[in-house]
């Protein structure tokens, strides 16, 4: 009886061992495959949504381009803006579009204009949803994943 | 979409090892120590595995995207912790398990109450200003506490925290939000002097700051492992953000410049020094440098399987359960053992770091970065230090090591890299 203790306590830690290694192994191949899938996630070419312009003017976007954002965007009519709205009827630093924790959030940035959203005058710092028509000077672009 | 519950069938396949790897475990530990196979070791598992599992349901329930290893993996080194716990010191047990309650709970919290992660770097000074105030708290005669020489306890009813936990999460949220700041001086090329170039102002204010309170810390706390730990934190996150390495090695110079001065100057850094140098010498060996020299031992009684789970004599070390967790796992589970327990560890920070690449904004990058530093140079320093690569110092194994404050702040810590990679993970679309 004390033998069969003694080998069942020796199987008992034997397999905690095994057991140990199992799991580290399970958790590198975890690991891997989210690596795998990240990878080709990362080779998408442009960002992580677009702007697709519904209506435009001559000079500036063209219908159905797809301007792609980063996680904060500044639009405008500056050149150095992220997304450039080439119309006099845009401020050069026109409005912030940024995305934070799970969603989309835009802000004017003091414009002359204002920036509409569905039609309707932002006034704060507004919820975005994908769908949603945003209108700068006379370009409207929608915002798509 | 509809608001379902979303399957993590990752995370639930990986929980099914850390409930095996916990019950094996606990069945070794009290059947070796009570010569028979019973249920009552089945119970602390059991209560454990229940909790663990409620978590996993909340992160589904929560339709959650974050990252699914990180949870098991910290998981499983909680469920070694607490065979560890069960094997060194048993009469601790139920209360290493209330705070395993209390950390789930903290976790949950984390998950649930900063609605806006980002709103986090708003409050930035708030942070800074309440770091500081924990960190020197110990120092106030009424609530302060020493404990084997170190003074980094404060009394709170019955019992003490160590503050310096809270601290390290406090401050890479600072640094994270105060270096994405100052990011727009990174456009301007740095002044150089000759081929070095000169850290512009906002560098190096903190750096200096920061090097003064090291050394605060080092002299009136006593505390050597908690001065390299958020010195280093610091000069990591400094060089992620700015990329100059240079910067980086002003502060270690600075570090190693005061380190000298304060060694000759205070004899408890003497001490350890000392005992890390010679912990064999006659005046040590069974003083200052008992409880090394006894770790020492029960690393090389391990060899490469170990002595098995509840066979060896870990107990001989002093303290055993929370300074040296490691050397009493290597002598248990052998050179293998603790080889899978650093494999893990780095498992945990390579995933910290790819969350950190994956994140949207320079705040959340520092912020994932800086969280998965804390848990590499932890452990690299106290497994350095009870492997005598570096004098020893009393900071926790992560996870692993017996103590209520490091417990909790780690878990917060997992539930913050989540919240990072869920930020990411719904940004980008991906399943």
């Amino acid at each position: 009886m004390e033998i069969t203790f003694a080998v069942l306590l020796w199987a008992v830690r034997i397999a905690f061992l095994v057991l140990l290694y199992l799991f580290l192994i399970r958790a590198f191949g975890a690991l891997q495959r989210s690596l795998v899938t990240e990878t080709v996630v990362a080779a998408r070419p442009s960002g992580i949504a677009h702007l697709v312009v519904q209506r435009s003017i001559r000079g500036a976007a063209r219908v159905g381009e797809r301007l792609p954002l980063r996680a904060i965007n500044s639009i405008g009519r500056d050149a150095g803006n992220d997304v450039v709205i080439n119309d006099e009827a845009a401020s050069a630093k026109h409005a912030l579009l940024e995305f934070a924790d799970g969603e989309w959030w835009i802000e004017d940035a003091g414009s002359t204009n204002g920036t509409v959203i569905n039609g309707e005058l932002v006034r704060a710092r507004e919820r975005l949803q994908y769908g949603d028509e945003l209108a700068i000077g006379r370009v409207a672009l929608r915002l798509e994943q | 979409m509809p608001p379902s519950p979303r399957a993590r069938f990752t995370e639930l396949s990986l929980l099914v090892w850390v409930a095996a790897l916990a019950v094996t475990g606990f069945v070794a530990v009290v059947g070796a120590e009570t010569s028979a196979f019973g249920p009552a070791a089945l119970i602390v598992p059991a209560v454990y595995l229940v909790l663990v599992l409620a978590l996993h349901l909340f992160l589904v329930a929560q339709r959650f995207h974050g990252d699914q290893v990180l949870m098991p993996v910290a998981a499983g080194l909680t469920a070694i912790g607490l065979v560890l716990v069960q094997r060194l010191a048993s009469d601790l047990l139920l209360q290493q398990l209330s705070w395993s309650i209390i950390s789930a709970g903290a976790f949950a919290a984390t998950i649930l109450i900063p609605r806006d992660l980002t709103a986090l770097s708003r409050f930035k000074w708030t942070w800074a200003l309440l770091g500081l105030l924990l960190l020197i708290a110990p120092l106030f005669p009424l609530i302060g506490r020493e404990i084997n020489g170190a003074r980094i306890w404060i009394k709170v009813g019955p019992g003490s925290i160590e503050p310096w936990e809270a601290v390290k999460l406090l401050l890479v949220v600072f640094f994270a939000a105060y270096l994405e700041e100052y990011r727009e001086v990174l456009t301007q090329t740095p002044r150089r002097i000759g081929p070095l170039p000169v850290p512009p102002v906002p560098y190096l204010v903190p750096i200096v700051a920061m090097w003064g309170v090291a050394m605060l810390v080092m002299i009136f706390e006593k505390d050597i492992g908690a001065t390299l730990l958020f010195f280093g934190i610091f000069l990591a996150m400094l060089y992620l953000a700015t990329g100059e390495a240079f910067y980086a090695l002003i502060g270690v110079v600075l570090l190693l410049g005061g380190g000298f001065v304060v060694y000759h100057l205070f004899g408890h850094v003497q001490v350890r020094v000392d005992t890390w140098i010679r912990p064999f010498d006659e005046d040590l060996r069974f003083g200052a440098g008992y409880q090394l020299v006894q770790g020492l031992y029960a690393l090389a009684n391990g060899g490469l399987l170990g002595a098995g789970l509840g066979n060896g004599m870990p107990d001989r070390i002093p303290v055993v359960w929370s300074d040296f967790v490691f050397d009493a796992f290597a002598e248990e589970a052998g050179l293998a053992g603790a080889i899978a327990l650093l494999a893990l560890n780095l498992v945990f920070v390579y995933r910290g770091m790819l969350i950190a690449l994956r994140a949207p904004t320079t705040f959340l990058q520092l912020l994932a970065a800086g969280l998965s530093f804390i848990v590499a140079l932890q452990t690299l320093v106290i497994v350095g230090g009870n492997a005598r690569l570096i004098p020893l110092t009393g900071i926790t194994l992560p996870f692993v090591a017996y103590g209520g404050s490091s417990l909790v702040t780690n878990w917060m810590l997992v539930a913050l890299l989540l919240r990072v990679s869920d930020v990411s993970t719904r940004m980008r679309g991906r399943p």
